[in-house]
């Protein structure tokens, strides 16, 4: 069964079709299959990210029927075993995605004959971006050092909590639970999700027990883009440490990308940044990320050989 | 995971029950780098009224185990709330080698920052007055000024970066090890101009009771 990244984060801007693109390059570097998928419905960009123009097919086939195969929409990319699934072509409209639609892209998804799938979602929290980070592996959440970016990434991820709560809820007929809280709070809305829980604690601690265990299984990984000198380095894992503190998912700082000005002159270029600039701290810092989601870290030579390069 | 409220002064800090002072005090550290007033994590995780809620209990947290006596005192209630094992007050401490600079604590920006506030906000009038109508100013005297408003020689510390050697030395007039004139002179300038008392005069008077001692011995 194919492992599924899924690449998010509250705020516009931040490098999620960035880390996308070089991750999938990076993981295909590993000898293994791998397909990006741009799921940011109504504003894609990855493939020019990738440099790739000319698309002839897409997850607009898929969508219309055309194509029954998801796999079948994948376009292959300059770098060997790594492939394409671009949204361009499809509809101005498709941001609006239909529930039906959406649940046959997840369940496509995961079944593509790949290694690995990374989804590229777009920003904002809106319930496709949510659904899409939910039916993923492991999420990760890219924000960068400024406050704007904190804010909206620990937004993006209280709203991808609240959504798998509901979700937990409504699965275990809570939803009575739901409707207390909304009932307790000023007009009928929740103000946070750790209320809920909180609510559900004090009303019923054997299904609290339960909600705990089901919300321990979401997991996020955190990363920290344009990571510039002199600046905290702990930055990410205090981050994670708070986020440990006050949620019962589990999160991780899985470490900080370099920045790097040579980034926005390969966008310009429509190069692949870790293809073009192997050897930078940022391609380092990227390599050492997809060892660290595949688990390939806990090999000692394989550190050996990144810090030489560094 | 449990709400913040609920932590004990040692679980907010994630540190053990016997801590050292230095383990404290780095913890302290870390805690307002990540909860402080300008720290952005805090900005973006909390509503104001909360994670004023949260800094107030981190400084009571520190005030009461940076204080020896307050320490114990706590100590004692959490024993008899049957919250600690009691036998895990008097275990040894682990030796570790005691890092000199650890620039993974960054937040001593904030450290210095509760501590200027301190001193901002104690009355020091009547001190500077007593200690500006002396003619010759001791180390003793400094000492009054610091203790008047309750802060330690390792605060001073955070704020001056003048090493805690030599502001003993100072305190105890330990001509001995204290460093040359010319670097002595900014020292006390700089002692001085934290509780906003005329540095001149406190220099002056500090040099002549320093030669009247050495005169004397």
């Amino acid at each position: 069964m194919t492992h599924i990244f899924a690449v998010g984060g509250g705020k516009g801007g931040t490098g999620k079709s960035f880390i996308s693109a070089n991750l999938g390059v990076m993981l295909a570097k590993q000898g293994k299959k791998v397909v990006v998928v741009d799921l940011d419905l109504g504003a894609p960009n990855l493939h020019t990210m990738m440099g790739i123009d000319n698309l002839k097919t897409g997850l607009n086939n898929f969508l219309n029927n055309s194509v029954k195969d998801l796999s079948l929409t994948a376009v292959p990319t300059k770098i060997p075993n790594l492939y394409i699934i671009s949204s361009i072509r499809c509809s101005l409209e498709v941001g609006n995605l239909f529930y039906a639609q959406k649940q046959k892209i997840i369940r496509a998804i995961s079944q593509l004959p790949t290694d690995y799938v990374v989804l590229d979602l777009g920003a904002g929290t809106n319930y496709n971006t949510l659904d899409f980070f939910l039916a993923s592996h492991q999420g990760l959440s890219v924000f960068t050092p400024e406050p704007t970016s904190i804010q909206n990434s620990v937004q993006f991820i209280k709203a991808v909590y609240l959504r798998k709560l509901k979700h937990i809820l409504k699965q275990h007929a809570f939803a009575t639970a739901v409707k207390e809280v909304g009932d307790e709070s000023d007009d009928g809305v929740v103000r946070s999700p750790l209320d809920i829980v909180d609510s559900v604690m004090r009303s019923d601690p054997a299904r609290a027990k339960l909600l705990q265990k089901e919300l321990r299984k979401l997991r996020f990984k955190l990363i920290l883009n344009q990571y510039r000198k002199h600046m905290d380095e702990t930055l990410g894992n205090k981050i994670e440490k708070v986020c440990n503190r006050h949620f019962y998912s589990q999160f991780q700082f899985l470490g900080n990308i370099a920045y790097n000005e040579r980034v926005c002159e390969s966008i310009i270029a429509r190069k692949i940044f870790v293809a073009k600039y192997p050897y930078t701290r940022t391609s380092t810092d990227l390599k050492n990320l997809a060892n660290k989601m595949t688990g390939r870290n806990v090999q000692a030579p394989i550190i050996k050989e990144t810090n030489a390069k560094v | 995971m449990r709400k913040f409220e609920e932590l004990n002064h040692y679980e907010i800090f994630e540190i053990s029950i016997n801590a050292s002072a230095f383990e404290i005090r780095q913890a302290y550290k870390e805690a307002l780098s990540i909860y402080g007033d300008d720290s952005p994590i805090s900005y973006s995780f909390f509503p104001q009224e909360e994670s004023k809620e949260i800094l107030n209990r981190i400084e009571e947290a520190f005030s009461t185990l940076i204080d020896q006596e307050k320490r114990e005192l706590y100590n004692k209630m959490l024993v008899r709330e049957k919250k600690i094992d009691p036998s895990s007050l008097t275990k040894k401490r682990e030796k570790v080698p005691t890092p000199l600079f650890s620039s993974k604590t960054p937040g001593g920006a904030a450290i210095s920052k509760t501590i200027m506030k301190r001193i901002k906000d104690k009355n020091l009038k009547k001190a500077e007055e007593v200690i500006l109508s002396k003619d010759m100013i001791s180390g003793d005297d400094l000492k009054q000024l610091r203790k008047t408003v309750g802060i330690k020689i390792e605060d001073l510390f955070e704020v001056t970066r003048i090493s805690v050697s030599i502001l003993k030395a100072i305190e105890n007039d330990d001509f001995g090890t204290l460093p040359p004139a010319v670097y002595l002179k900014n020292f006390l300038k700089t002692y001085a101009e934290l509780f906003e008392v005329d540095p001149k005069k406190i220099v002056d008077g500090y040099i002549k009771n320093l030669n009247h001692i050495k005169g004397t011995s």
